[in-house]
């Protein structure tokens, strides 16, 4: 057992209202730079929906993560040793600007120096690639809240595996239905794109697992953009660098929550420590396709087992780290209440945002007319759970984005919700008789005691709750790379990398 | 010792001024010697008979000290100005100027003429040239000679072969290279074997000079090339444009054949997704307009 610490990340997607805070506050921080127009290092896709960039989930296209070949080895899609050789001047599974989209912004001046004309003049698109006036085809969110649903919607490739008739229904009138699914870099434990790099530039940082790209090592080879299935590095065309998300690491080492964290209206994000066995990655990573959910959750260890801690104590995890993973969320929605699902597990990355599935609408096919009593609480029957099976959102759908395919672990997680809301229904409203609601939570595998736990993390749940940062302990991290004495009587500001001048 | 740096400087410098002031009268001698070699002998002998240039065995004799060194440095400044000797020189070399030697300092050209004048008085100047046996070329000698053009047997100075930058008729089916002169008529051009090979063993511009200039032709090499250029020369042919067109077809040919092999290589390449799409659901360039597709 070689116990390590990472900082993961859970988002309750039954509470997101899509209202795209977190992008803008990402963006405002991080990516405002030339160069950088087009990277939403977090952005919020409508499901179902093709996402940023068009179809990134469709690895027949883009390449991207590890596949498992015939002898149970894992293997990037993207490259090899050998191909990195044969595709040196052009990687063949480079995302080209289209399918990101073409940068924007307005010409404003247009609205002021429009001679005069029968028209009020408009601000008029205009490219920030070539500085031309631009016929806009596409942009971040083009398809939210199912814009172009003919075109975007409908090749969703989670959609695979879903009969005509549940496909017809998605985007039935009265019955259409979507809900959201914000993406930030998962910093996974067995990172494609840090496999990738032939620089070496990449890696997963020591002490709390963020995954970081090293601008002075990048030599630009796009490998990692090739290699990442989520599609979370960027090239930057002005730099000539690769970068992705931070994780807001100056933020977390002050003690704040990252900045997408911080200002999530729907308090979806869940931020803590998760203590997990590095020494068995691979072979979990190497697990047949239904096993693969499970086998992650496995390496993620108990923080309160004296066993663990004393191994974590032994690798160098500090004694306050241990003490935050104790206290994490995420471990609770991850490993105690198994509610929290990897996001396709099946690139075999292994990544550490993990996502409740949404249950809203609740409304079945069956009752989710306008008609009715609009499914909040429809009939009792027998089968308590039928109308999570007869969803609107397709079971299969969320088990081709959480569950590599497999309803079991999405269904696990549904019901639990379901049975948490009824048993506070039975509590608040009290039109839910206690034995059914009691019935309720025995089949979901939950007691009142955890409902009462995910009720209050779910719904109650304030700042230092939701984000649970460990201390950083920069001191520790430096002091194994490098020196501390080394550059003692220096000469101040500049004198590790001169700063560029007159710019 | 702990001298300072300047001090060893000072030195060093010192020793190089008086190893260039006590250098040997007689070095100007070889220098001009290995001028001669380099720039004079493919057009003239001392005492071989005439070549492209007259045979300057006595041109000292001939000709005034001045003269000689106001017409060494540009020949043709001298034909144009209408100089009675110069004009007469031109006329006998059949219209061919005489080049202005390369980096001819007038210490050098007093040099010259001086290694000119010594060499003439003796009985057999080293610079009687190339001497090329008269005997008729064989079969072999040809053969040999395309061998040695082409490039399969190998110099002895390990040069190139000729026909890395020169194409002649019937040299191979796609012609030699095209930076120099085409070689078929060349036997001709240059008046037979003689000069011809004075000029192999010599060549005198700049381009053939930097190439052959360390590793020259030897004798027994230039015989068959002289040979199988001869052969040439009889049988004609020059590189029409067929073997030109020949090569550009093979070029595109090539071209063609590498792309579609690329293609082939890299076929699982990524190919755009979001305008294939679009286009799939009907809002192609057509109807671009209206939507929001």
């Amino acid at each position: 057992m070689e116990v390590r610490s990472q900082i993961a990340m859970v988002f309750h997607l039954d509470k997101c209202i899509g209202c795209h805070t977190c992008s803008i506050a990402c963006k405002n921080i991080w990516t405002d730079r030339k160069g950088t127009e087009y990277m939403w290092w977090n952005n919020v896709e409508t499901k179902p929906g093709t996402g940023f960039p068009t179809q990134w989930e469709n690895q027949d296209k883009y390449s991207g993560g590890w596949t498992r070949t015939e002898g149970g080895d894992l293997r990037l899609k993207s490259t090899d040793k050998a191909r990195v050789v044969t595709n040196i001047f052009h990687h063949p599974h480079q995302p080209s600007m289209d399918d990101y989209y073409e940068p924007w912004t307005y010409d404003y001046q247009h609205l002021f120096n429009a001679p005069e004309g029968q028209d009020q003049p408009t601000a008029i698109p205009i490219s920030m690639v070539t500085g031309k006036y631009l016929d806009i085809k596409a942009g971040p969110n083009w398809d939210d809240d199912l814009g172009g649903s003919t075109v975007y919607a409908e090749n969703d490739p989670n959609l695979e595996g879903l009969t005509d008739e549940q496909k017809g229904q998605l985007s039935a009138i009265e019955r259409l239905v979507f809900f959201y699914f914000p993406r930030i870099c998962n910093h996974c434990l067995n990172p494609s794109c840090v496999a990738a790099c032939p620089s070496g530039a990449l890696y997963k940082r020591g002490e709390d697992g963020i995954v970081l790209l090293d601008q002075t090592r990048c030599r630009g080879w796009r490998s990692c953009i090739a290699a990442c299935p989520y599609k979370k590095v960027y090239y930057n065309w002005s730099t000539g660098k690769s970068e992705k998300c931070i994780l807001c690491f100056p933020r977390l080492e002050t003690g704040q929550a990252p900045a997408c964290f911080h200002s999530c209206v729907g308090r979806i994000r869940y931020l803590g420590v998760l203590l997990y066995d590095a020494s068995r990655i691979e072979e979990a990573a190497k697990s047949n396709l239904e096993d693969l959910v499970e086998a992650q959750r496995s390496l993620i260890l108990d923080p309160n087992d004296p066993a663990v801690i004393a191994a974590a104590r032994e690798s160098g995890v500090h004694e306050s780290v241990i003490e935050s993973a104790q206290k994490s969320p995420v471990y609770q929605f991850v490993k105690v209440w198994k509610m929290a699902l990897p996001p396709h597990i099946e690139y075999r990355t292994m990544p550490m945002l993990f996502y409740v599935p949404p249950m809203a609408p609740v409304m079945a096919q069956r009752t989710g007319g306008t008609g009715d009593r609009g499914g909040t609480v429809d009939g009792v029957s027998d089968d308590l759970f039928h109308d999570i099976e007869q969803a609107r959102v397709p079971m299969k759908f969320l088990a081709n984005l959480f569950g590599a395919g497999n309803e079991g672990p999405v269904r696990y997680a549904l019901r639990k919700q379901k049975a948490v809301r009824w048993y506070r229904r039975m509590l608040t409203v009290g039109d839910v008789d206690a034995a059914t609601a009691e019935r309720m939570l025995r089949e979901a595998d939950c007691t009142p005691e955890e409902a009462d736990a995910i009720y209050r993390l779910t719904s109650l749940c304030t700042f230092d709750d939701r984000f649970v940062i460990p201390p950083a302990h920069r001191e520790e991290a430096i002091e194994m790379l490098e020196d501390p004495m080394e550059h003692k009587q220096g000469a101040g500001f500049g004198f590790i990398a001169r700063p560029k001048r007159g710019e | 010792m702990n001298w300072p740096l300047g001090v060893w400087r000072w030195c060093a410098s010192a020793a190089v001024a008086a190893l260039a002031v006590c250098a040997p009268a007689t070095a100007h001698a070889q220098d001009a010697a290995a001028y001669f070699q380099q720039n004079c002998a493919s057009c003239h002998t001392i005492g071989g008979g005439r070549l492209t240039g007259p045979d300057l065995k006595g041109v000292t004799e001939r000709r005034d000290h001045a003269w000689l060194l106001r017409y060494l440095p540009d020949p043709k400044a001298l034909i144009d100005s209408g100089d009675p000797i110069a004009t007469q020189l031109f006329q006998e070399a059949r219209g061919v100027i005489m080049p202005p030697p390369p980096l001819l300092t007038p210490a050098m050209a007093d040099a010259l003429i001086s290694m000119i004048e010594a060499e003439s008085k003796l009985e057999k100047s080293r610079f009687v040239g190339i001497q090329i046996s008269d005997r008729p070329f064989t079969a072999q000698d040809v053969a040999r000679g395309r061998s040695l053009v082409r490039g399969e047997t190998a110099q002895t100075g390990s040069g190139p072969a000729c026909m890395s930058c020169h194409t002649l008729g019937g040299v191979g089916a796609l012609g030699g290279g095209r930076i120099g002169p085409d070689l078929t008529k060349v036997y001709e051009r240059l008046q037979g074997r003689k000069a011809l090979a004075v000029w192999l063993s010599a060549p005198a511009t700049p381009m053939m000079r930097s190439v052959f200039g360390r590793t020259p032709l030897q004798a027994e090499e230039i015989l068959p090339i002289v040979a199988y250029l001869e052969r040439s020369a009889q049988q004609g042919g020059e590189d029409t444009g067929v073997g030109m067109v020949t090569f550009l077809l093979l070029g595109l040919g090539g071209t063609a054949v590498g792309l579609l092999a690329f293609d082939g290589a890299w076929r699982n390449r990524f190919r755009a997704v979001r305008g294939p799409l679009v286009e799939e659901a009907g809002f192609g360039r057509g109807r671009a307009r209206g939507g929001n597709q």
